[in-house]
């Protein structure tokens, strides 16, 4: 994908759908056990169901919308540098409704973020290196902020 | 598998520490040796009598026991390095205790040392993915649960910092904390914001330092100090669905376990120890984010789930209250030298059960629990008697 000759880049991938079309919504993509019925995300490589301990995991994807368990506002830089997104930010994890708890960053505003807030899955940038390509990835954000 | 408790009796030969703060011209294997010789000096032996080492540390490296021991001299015996994160000392001190307890030696050496890294340390706990995402700061692990927490139960900002001002308060009576000096609830509340609602003085220090054990069956015994028993010393590594930020660990929400790990291993030693949390005369807890006290007092049993914030209010968990927790100032004031911490606190309940704390001495102080927990994740729980 390009803007203006930049390379718009996923922070990783395989961690959420790509759409095809503007009709579709990118969803996170987890794994689900056929035997035991748990939920992981993001996806396992190995079809090895940590639960069970049976290899029946297949690919799953999750539902976009969700209730947030717990965040916290970050004020200090992560350690390593392996990080390069701004400072503060929010992360915590949110409970989607088939049952598995994903943790993610928040966007939007921060001071809004409540415990059980309804919130959605949005694709956003996380930071831009020196050549201006962005590196994008998946977030939550309170459904009432959604335009 | 054989019962602990129907093994033989091990007791504590000898205990030695050394001050713990920043050392910038010593290593691990000056301060570990120093801690070893003075474990030494307390059980009156010679260090021809010990059988085998057990030698926690996390960021030592390949041998850091051996380098340790080195300094003192080699003698043919069994050196194990034990890497088991914030448990390590705890894991060593354990397998000493099995050693002796199966008869297997009558003798042996349990030591954690730890010389920490400068700046900010990654943990090894998040895939590369996720330390992209910003997930591996540990007080920001620490905050989702303390939230978490704070809508269960009701506590507050100012419980948590209640924690820090005890804490410090009893600190600034041991004479081997890296920080001997009392913080005020204000300066609590006021230090510097580092991941909502956690504040630095939330947070436990970093330190250098070392704590040293000598296990041995009761007939092995040369000092003349009270004889405190090991009761017992668990370790669980992890349960299938519970969640532990620090360790990167989201919980099952379709297979929550039916305890949490801290319980598991509370349980497990109140078992082989033959007593329960009512039984209980001291307690180091496991301070390394003032809120997990507080959690930590409610998993180990000492009180219901939600109550600790109000009995640390009423100063149950004081000096002089009922149930004295972290006596020489926890992690807060001892600081956090990863290998050896949890060697500081058995070390402050053998000084507690032997009557040598000093001004911070509880009364009549029968029986003491040390509770170590952290990445992997572990719990380590340790049960002495007199």
């Amino acid at each position: 994908m390009t803007k203006e000759g930049k390379m718009i880049i996923p922070l990783t991938e395989g961690l959420y759908t790509l759409p095809s079309s503007p009709y579709e919504k990118p969803q996170l993509i987890g794994s689900k056990c056929i035997n035991c019925e748990e939920l992981f995300f993001p996806k396992k490589e190995k079809r090895l169901c940590i639960h069970c301990q049976q290899m029946t995991l297949e690919e799953v994807k999750l539902s976009r919308q969700g209730k947030i368990a717990s965040f916290t506002i970050v004020l200090q830089p992560p350690a390593g540098g392996f990080y390069h997104g701004p400072v503060p930010y929010a992360y915590g994890y949110v409970d989607l409704p088939e049952g598995v708890r994903v943790e993610t960053q928040f966007t939007g505003d921060f001071n809004a973020l409540e415990i059980g807030g309804d919130v959605e899955l949005v694709i956003e940038k996380l930071y831009e290196d020196a050549e201006g390509n962005e590196f994008v990835t998946y977030k939550f954000k309170l459904l009432k902020e959604q335009e | 598998m054989r019962p602990l408790n129907e093994m033989r009796e091990v007791v504590i030969g000898g205990v030695g520490i050394t001050k713990w703060g920043f050392y910038e011209n010593a290593e691990w294997y000056d301060f570990g040796s120093e801690a070893i010789l003075a474990a030494l000096k307390n059980a009156e032996m010679e260090w021809k009598d010990i059988q085998a080492a057990f030698c926690g540390s996390v960021y030592q490296g390949t041998g850091s026991g051996h380098q340790a021991i080195k300094e003192i001299g080699l003698t043919g015996i069994p050196i194990v390095n034990v890497e088991n994160a914030c448990s390590s000392c705890a894991s060593a001190f354990r397998l000493a205790y099995q050693m002796v307890a199966a008869e297997i030696y009558d003798i042996v050496l349990a030591v954690g040392m730890e010389k920490m890294p400068r700046g900010p340390i990654p943990s090894t706990a998040f895939r590369p993915w996720e330390l992209k995402l910003g997930f591996n700061v540990q007080p920001a692990n620490y905050a989702n649960i303390a939230v978490q927490y704070m809508k269960k139960t009701g506590a507050t900002i100012e419980d948590f910092s209640m924690v820090t001002v005890k804490n410090r308060r009893h600190g600034a009576l041991n004479p081997n904390a890296r920080f001997q000096k009392p913080v005020t609830l204000e300066e609590v509340m006021n230090s510097r914001l580092v991941a909502t609602p956690l504040r630095l003085l939330h947070c436990c220090p970093l330190a250098d330092g070392a704590a040293a054990f000598i296990l041995c069956s009761k007939n092995k015994l040369k000092s003349k100090y009270k004889v405190i028993t090991v009761a017992a010393s668990t370790l669980t590594s992890g349960i299938y669905g519970e969640g532990y930020p620090p360790a990167d660990l989201i919980p099952s929400l379709k297979y929550p376990p039916a305890m949490s790990l801290t319980e598991l291993s509370a349980k497990q030693a109140y078992e082989v120890a033959g007593c329960g949390p009512a039984d209980i005369n001291v307690v180091q807890a496991y301070d390394t984010m003032a809120p997990a006290e507080l959690w930590d007092l409610e998993e180990l049993g000492f009180c219901k789930p939600g109550e600790a914030p109000h009995l640390l209010r009423e100063g149950v968990f004081d000096l002089n209250g009922k149930i004295p927790v972290n006596t020489d100032g926890g992690l807060m004031s001892r600081g956090h030298p990863l290998g050896a911490t949890a060697g500081g606190q058995i070390y402050e309940i053998v000084l507690q059960l032997r009557g040598q704390a000093g001004p911070r001495q509880v009364k009549d102080a029968k029986v003491g629990l040390a509770h170590a927990m952290g990445a992997g994740p572990n719990s380590a729980v340790t049960i002495l008697k007199c």
